[in-house]
């Protein structure tokens, strides 16, 4: 164990002379073929999650490169969740967020992953080891990857304080949400959360009505008023819950709310179909909304973006060849191919330095480094998504993920949370 | 009904009846409309140029999840349960025409069964599967919660079949030497035949569309409603409208048959 | 020999029933009790015995309130669904001469139900949202100038979209009932001098209740469970009893809401033997 610490601190030393240089690191060379023994011995891994990452695209990749065959099943992220913890018989590999593993893991469905096995670990971008983008980075409130990222040996129901041998997830999809505005019907400039509840906006807003992370946006907005300093938004108090709730009943019956959306699909219909102009949004969401050819925007906000983060954890009743399929299979998810794609999606992927050598010069200057797009952006169905000489809202992905306020989470109040944002939705 | 003048009455009821039809299909032809969006267009008005993209795409692979199979599962499924929900529904509304014990309670409970919240009765099935080991699957645990939904539905609607049926007929029967068997052959399975059939479609599109009660029962599989669900946690177009489209057409298709069916059995029986 | 199977068989015929619902249904519905007896904390449940899952949701004025609401749409939707399924079958069963006739309507009712509920329910969003078919017609046409804001995500549209939902579980029993009500007994009247209204209060009414009560039953349990009806047809503005069960279960608390399916499976298991103390559908088999 002692061992595995060492090597897991003199990684990050490593990381600390700087995350930017470990990419030049990376040879050309180093990412080709992948040993096909599965070919010849079937396999399947059965995974679900939510639609965000279980792509067809991954699947039938993964089957080319590899020979394994990837079972995907779409779910939304309740549904996802309640399956996870009570039929881990269903699935071998669990893809779902980092602030439901909180409460996953300690169940015992899920074996964490031993870190020597993973050959791209070392690319992982450090917000997932040590909550630090870079290294002088403030860590963000609530339930950061980090947070639950480890543990101290196999068979752990507790997270580990630090960075150790045993990694509970690795990380597929992150990303960091603001509101989503139409500049068009809006008239005049967002610049914070709190414009949210302008009453010139009254019956024309939204936010996400997934309890935890509703209340996020809440806490957002509440602490962008100036109503309320949290001592972490993450992690809120009784009080500070009955404050917050408070706030959004008082919001609610006024008629600032035209909606509360729940997939990835209901905030993008509610914002091109006019029903909302400024509501909480995902990056991918704006793209899609833009995509119709109506202005929207990925506003950014000077408190800060409200993020989340999705990763591939393996089930417990994985053993032998099974296993090493498994490992195989996030190796080879961590090595490029993959990543490349999730990023030209708008979210952004674990090992940044591998996926930059699946993208173009012009796509890495987009959709990453934030620059102008030098010719069109395409969709991966090879459709225009934006014109040259656009510029991705929000910017690189530095400026975005180093700006972030907070993680989604769970709150060791999480019980009375969900009662009270019952009596919220009630109200 | 003897008369052969209308009364105003038909006319009123007549124009009511057509407005709940018209009520019915409204928003299905804003779906029929939808589906034939153009390819830049999205799930709400307005159209955005008109195209056969979308019917097309319903037969590409998607950015998510998979059609073909899942309605593969779904229509396997529906059919099962179909001829499960007949069976099961005629045999226990037979039984409850005579007293026996636990009539009652067995009534109780085949209630309860539309009363437990259908994400509960969802999440026990899949708990139980994995406490005594046997994997969750649609064809086994989704199979028996899809159940737990239809058949007190055809049982019910049995209730309504067998009410006021006057044994007269089944007597009559006895009377000329038929078995029993050759009695409800005979006599009685010919009169309720139509309300069979309804009860055996109400079951079938009961579990096509069922989706909370198949949440957590479907194992590693998704049936055609959950993976329209998981569709939706990424970005979805309107090839969702131009499945809507589709199936309608296909269930008219399916009505039709079903219609040739009974008017076949009818002329037979009018033959006979 | 005869005797005993002949009083042995409805027992044999009931028992395909009992096996399923008893695997399926009352073991699960077991399983709920206990947990809904559970301790539980952050990281999972604790069995054990407490009652406070009961007493925090007994206790608290949110219950009430949500299951108030809930009961509030089961009674509209209950009331607009009976008249519109009483009238329906009526006329179908009355007033169209021939069976085949009478079959093809009936089907044309049942076909909308045939397409995916998600999808039934989404389609409702492009016809009734503010820039929708209705508002879009409506100012177009110059009868209004502002599109009206509560066709979509109020109470308004989730009655509207159960009412579209569940219109034909209300159609289909009475419509089987009427069937058969004995033809000679309405020819009776009529030639007693009664009119037509007399006949429906007074032959066609009370013979069709079993049908209206069958019919009442499947509206008010799916009401009363029903959760994605009313998350997006009131944009989650508006709360349901198994809405608040569903967000318990996002975040793993179970024993809360198995106490809260042990509440509500109570509370509706009474609404349905009210409904049977009135109108007895076992009797009349």
């Amino acid at each position: 164990m002692t061992d595995t610490k060492k090597t897991g601190i003199s990684r990050r030393n490593l990381l600390k002379t700087g995350a930017a240089a470990a990419g030049a690191a990376l040879g050309a060379g180093a990412i080709t073929g992948f040993p096909t023994i599965w070919a010849q011995n079937p396999i399947t891994l059965r995974q679900f999650g939510t639609g965000v990452s279980n792509l067809n695209a991954i699947a039938e990749k993964c089957k080319a490169d590899l020979g394994i065959t990837l079972e995907m099943t779409a779910t939304d992220s309740d549904a996802a969740a309640q399956r996870a913890v009570t039929q881990p018989d269903s699935y071998d590999i669990a893809d779902i967020e980092y602030w439901i593993l909180k409460k996953v893991f300690p169940t015992g469905v899920i074996q964490p992953m031993d870190v020597s096995k993973l050959t791209y670990y070392d690319k992982i971008v450090p917000l997932f080891k040590t909550g630090k983008l870079l290294p002088d980075s403030v860590i963000a409130q609530g339930t950061a990857p980090h947070t639950v990222g480890y543990v101290d040996a196999p068979g752990d129901k507790t997270f580990a304080a630090g960075e150790t041998g045993w990694f509970t997830m690795v990380p597929t999809i992150y990303n960091a949400d603001t509101l989503g505005i139409r500049p068009d019907l809006v008239g005049r400039d967002i610049t914070s959360w709190a414009d949210i509840m302008d009453p010139a906006f009254k019956g024309k807003t939204a936010i996400i009505n997934v309890p935890s992370i509703g209340i996020m946006d809440a806490a957002m907005i509440m602490e962008a008023m100036g109503n309320i300093k949290y001592g972490d938004k993450g992690n809120m108090t009784k009080e500070e819950i009955d404050k917050t709730i408070d706030f959004l009943i008082k919001a609610k019956q006024d008629g600032q709310f035209r909606a509360f959306w729940k997939s990835f699909d209901e905030s993008v219909n509610l914002m091109s179909s006019g029903e909302v102009v400024i509501q909480s949004m995902w990056s991918p969401a704006v793209a899609a909304v833009r995509s119709k050819g109506i202005a929207c925007r990925f506003q950014p906000l000077k408190e800060g973006y409200r993020s989340w983060g999705g990763g591939l954890g393996l089930a417990a009743h994985l053993e032998g060849a099974q296993l090493d399929a498994a490992y195989e299979y996030i190796n080879w998810y961590t090595s490029g191919w993959v990543g490349g794609y999730l990023n030209r999606q708008g979210y952004y992927s674990a090992a940044m330095d591998t996926a930059k050598e699946f993208m173009s010069a012009d796509e890495w200057g987009y959709w990453i480094e934030g620059k102008a797009a030098q010719g069109d952006i395409l969709a991966p169905d090879g459709t225009v998504m934006e014109k040259a000489g656009a510029l991705r809202d929000g910017g690189s992905f530095e400026e975005r993920m180093g700006k972030v306020a907070c993680w989604n989470s769970v709150m060791d109040e999480d019980r009375y949370m969900v009662r009270r944002w019952n009596e919220f939705i009630a109200a | 009904m003897v008369r052969e003048k209308r009364s105003v009455g038909f006319y009123v009821l007549a124009a009511f009846f057509v407005l709940f039809v018209l009520f019915l299909y409204g928003p299905l032809s804003a779906v029929f409309i939808l589906s034939f969006q153009g390819p830049q267009g999205g799930l709400t008005f307005p159209l955005n140029g008109v195209s056969l993209r979308w019917f097309q795409n319903l037969f590409e692979r998607q950015a998510v999840g998979d059609f073909g199979a899942s309605f593969g599962r779904s229509l396997m499924l529906g059919l099962m349960v179909m001829a499960a929900t007949v069976a099961v529904s005629l045999l226990a509304g037979l039984a409850f025409r005579r007293k026996f014990v636990g009539a009652t309670p067995l009534f109780y409970l085949t209630v309860a069964s539309l009363v437990v919240p259908s994400i509960i009765v969802s999440l026990g099935i899949g708990v139980l599967f994995q406490q005594f080991g046997f994997r969750p699957a649609w064809f086994s645990s989704a199979y028996g919660a899809h159940l737990t939904w239809t058949l007190p539905f055809g049982v019910l609607i049995m209730f309504a079949v067998f009410n006021r049926f006057s044994p007269a007929y089944e007597e009559a029967a006895r009377d000329l030497g038929a078995s029993s068997w050759q009695t409800f052959y005979h006599v009685v399975l010919p009169m309720i035949a139509p309300s069979l059939i309804g009860v055996g479609l109400f079951g079938f599109s009961l579990s096509y569309d069922e989706f909370a009660r198949t949440l957590m029962t479907s194992g590693s599989t998704n049936t055609l409603p959950l993976e329209i669900y998981g569709m939706t946690t990424n970005v979805t177009t309107p090839v969702l409208y131009a499945l809507g489209t589709v199936t309608t057409v296909f269930s008219f298709l399916v009505i039709l048959v079903t219609l040739g069916i009974i008017l076949l059995m009818g002329r037979r029986r009018a033959r006979a | 020999m005869n005797n005993l199977l002949s009083r042995a068989t409805p027992y044999l015929q009931a028992t395909p029933l009992l096996l399923i619902l008893g695997f399926f249904l009352a073991i699960p519905i077991l399983l709920l009790l206990v947990v809904s007896f559970w301790d539980y904390d952050f990281a999972g449940m604790i069995p054990g015995f407490v009652t406070f899952n009961y007493t925090e949701t007994l206790g608290s004025w949110i219950t009430w309130k949500t299951y108030g609401n809930t009961i509030k749409f089961a009674i509209i939707v209950w009331g607009i669904t009976t008249f519109v399924g009483f009238w329906v079958a009526y006329f179908l069963a009355f007033h169209i001469r021939t069976a085949t006739m009478q079959m093809v309507l009936f089907l044309v009712c049942t076909v909308p139900f045939l397409t995916s509920n998600i999808i039934r329910m989404i389609s409702w969003i492009p016809v009734l949202g503010r820039n929708g078919l209705i508002n879009s017609g409506l100012v177009g046409a110059g009868i209004i100038d502002q599109p009206i804001e509560w066709l979509l995500y109020s109470d308004f549209a989730v009655i509207l979209a159960m009412v579209h939902l569940y219109t034909l579980f209300t159609v289909t029993p009475i419509f089987n009932t009427m069937m058969r009500i004995d033809k000679s007994l309405v020819e009776a009247a009529r030639d007693g001098g009664a009119n037509a209204w007399q006949i429906i209060w007074n032959v066609i009414l009370p013979l069709a209740k079993p049908g209206i009560a069958i019919g009442t039953i499947f509206v008010v349990t799916l009401v009363m469970a029903d959760f994605s009806t009313v998350q997006v047809m009131s944009g989650g503005q508006s709360a349901s009893v198994a809405l608040m069960m569903r967000n318990q279960m996002s975040l793993l608390q179970y024993p809360a809401a198995a106490a809260n399916a042990i509440v509500l499976l109570v509370v509706v298991l009474f609404m349905v033997a009210g409904i049977l103390r009135i109108v007895d559908i076992r009797k009349e088999l």
